[in-house]
């Protein structure tokens, strides 16, 4: 440095080497990294149990529901009231899902059908399930038809709601594409509403699983002949913690299953996106 | 000869926006058009007359348009579900998969029609919308700033590629911009609309000889109130 500048001008202020910026995103996505949390949950169970921290009595060790698991397995007992709950959840869901579906597009698409459902619906949304099983006891008997129809109405709401936002929240300028295009009605519909709101319909659906899966365990203790439910509560009155603790394990996995399905859904259908967590 | 656009004492009013107060416009056959105004002076609204897309006005008024006739908007507007070439044959009938990969050549994107529209940057989306207005073989292309978004370097880019597609091509253009040298660089004739009425009426003359189109560029700034 020249001895002018250097009495005219400030020192030039001494460089430091570049600091890697911290990334604000969540960084890169694991295959499998939502099974950790379980995984840990899991692990801190064991550790307790072992030492003996955990009383038996309070809640068996996680070995004692794979053994015990494995001999309700063994008797037959376990797979037939599976796939009892299954069915049920499945055909309530399906029942629920179809309805929400359906009048969430009518109430998406037509402003007349907006003012009549949406309005029916938010009312009854604020009613609690629980509340409606005694009517539809009343409605549907004690038999399978009323287990399927809580199990429907559970299912129908998250899914109703969550595709109806996702109709209302299509992009105007997508519409005035399809006009200026010349798309027909049915064209609209398949190539810009349905995809436009698969999101939503997939998120309602998650919701709507996991709902169906609760309500299942309610209708499944009411009154009930067979089924996961109806082995726990059986159980229940025998004090075997051990099989209680299967019915449990069974639940939890039947609604992780369900949920992973349908992220595995969304991450299939939904390739297009590109957002922060996958 | 007899014009492929005609339009007859045209209004339009809106609660909010711009308004248009009797406009009076023909436009031949395979002439390029620029609509220059002001923002607010209801350029985008005589646009959106044209493309039928104004419900929310209400007016009175003729407006005659040949049939075939494509939008390009400001923002490229591709359906972010459906992969490049599904955008531009968006309402077509299957057949017009041979047209598509042929107009996505024209905009210099061939090998690109199995893209996600993410995948592609600004210009390249524009010109997919530039694609999807083309293989329509329109009679009548209306685009609303379709260069307005972009950067200085595209814009260049994008508007030798439109002068070239528009001259082999041949539809009549009605460009709406606010930009005098990009009116001045692709039309044949400027229409300048001030107020909802259309204010000045010019051929562009001498393209290429920069003193006369600089002469223009101040007559024309003059007109719009800047100097």
């Amino acid at each position: 440095m020249n001895a002018i500048s250097g009495d005219i001008l400030p020192a030039p202020p001494s460089l430091a080497p570049l600091a890697q910026r911290t990334p604000l995103g969540p960084g890169i996505p694991s295959r499998n990294g939502h099974l950790l949390g379980p995984g840990l949950l899991l692990l801190y169970w064991a550790v307790l149990s072992a030492t003996g921290w955990l009383d038996p009595r309070t809640l068996p060790a996680p070995w004692t529901a794979i053994t015990t698991g494995a001999d309700l397995v063994r008797e037959g007992r376990l797979q037939s009231n599976l796939v009892v709950s299954a069915a049920r959840a499945a055909s309530g869901l399906l029942v629920g899902g179809t309805a929400g579906v359906l009048l969430a597009f009518l109430s998406g698409l037509s402003l007349l059908g907006g003012y009549v459902i949406d309005g029916i619906v938010q009312l009854k949304r604020g009613i609690p399930i629980l509340a409606v099983i005694p009517f539809m006891i009343l409605w549907f008997g004690i038999g399978e038809p009323m287990k399927v129809a809580v199990i429907a109405v559970a299912a129908f709401f998250p899914i109703y709601i969550q595709t109806h936002s996702a109709l209302r929240a299509i992009d105007l300028r997508y519409v005035e594409l399809a006009e200026t295009l010349g798309l027909s009605r049915w064209q609209f519909l398949r190539r810009i509403v349905i995809p436009g709101a698969l999101p939503g319909f997939l998120l309602g659906l998650r919701f709507g699983a996991t709902a169906a899966w609760l309500a299942l365990v309610v209708v499944e203790q009411l009154n009930a002949s067979s089924g996961i439910g109806y082995m726990v509560t059986l159980a229940r009155n025998y004090a075997q913690t051990d099989v209680m603790l299967v019915g449990l394990v069974v639940y939890a996995l039947l609604g992780f299953g369900t949920d992973s399905a349908v992220r595995w859904a969304e991450r299939r259908l939904l390739r297009w996106r590109r957002t922060l967590g996958r | 000869m007899s014009a492929a656009v005609r339009i007859c004492d045209l209004k339009r009013t809106f609660t909010l926006k711009g308004v248009l107060n009797g406009v009076d416009l023909d436009i031949a056959p395979g002439e390029f058009v620029a609509l220059l105004g002001r923002s607010g002076s209801g350029k985008s609204t005589l646009l959106r007359a044209l493309a039928g897309i104004d419900h929310e006005a209400e007016g009175t008024g003729e407006i005659a348009l040949p049939p075939r006739l494509s939008v390009i908007f400001q923002d490229a507007r591709l359906l972010p579900w459906m992969r490049v070439l599904d955008n531009v044959t968006l309402g077509l009938p299957r057949d017009a998969h041979a047209r598509a990969l042929q107009a996505l050549e024209e905009v210099g994107l061939a090998g690109r029609e199995r893209s996600w529209p993410h995948e592609l940057s600004g210009g390249e989306q524009q010109r997919v919308a530039l694609a999807r207005a083309l293989v329509r073989e329109p009679a009548l292309l209306l685009a609303d700033e379709p260069f307005g978004a972009l950067d200085a370097l595209t814009r260049i880019q994008m508007h030798e590629l439109l002068r070239q597609l528009s001259q082999r091509h041949q539809p009549a253009v009605l460009l709406v911009t606010h930009d005098i040298d990009e009116a001045l660089a692709l039309a044949d004739r400027i229409v300048m609309l001030d107020d909802g009425r259309i204010s000045a009426d010019l051929q562009v003359a001498g393209r290429g000889d920069r003193t006369l189109i600089a002469l223009q560029r101040k007559r024309l700034l003059a007109m719009l109130g800047v100097t």
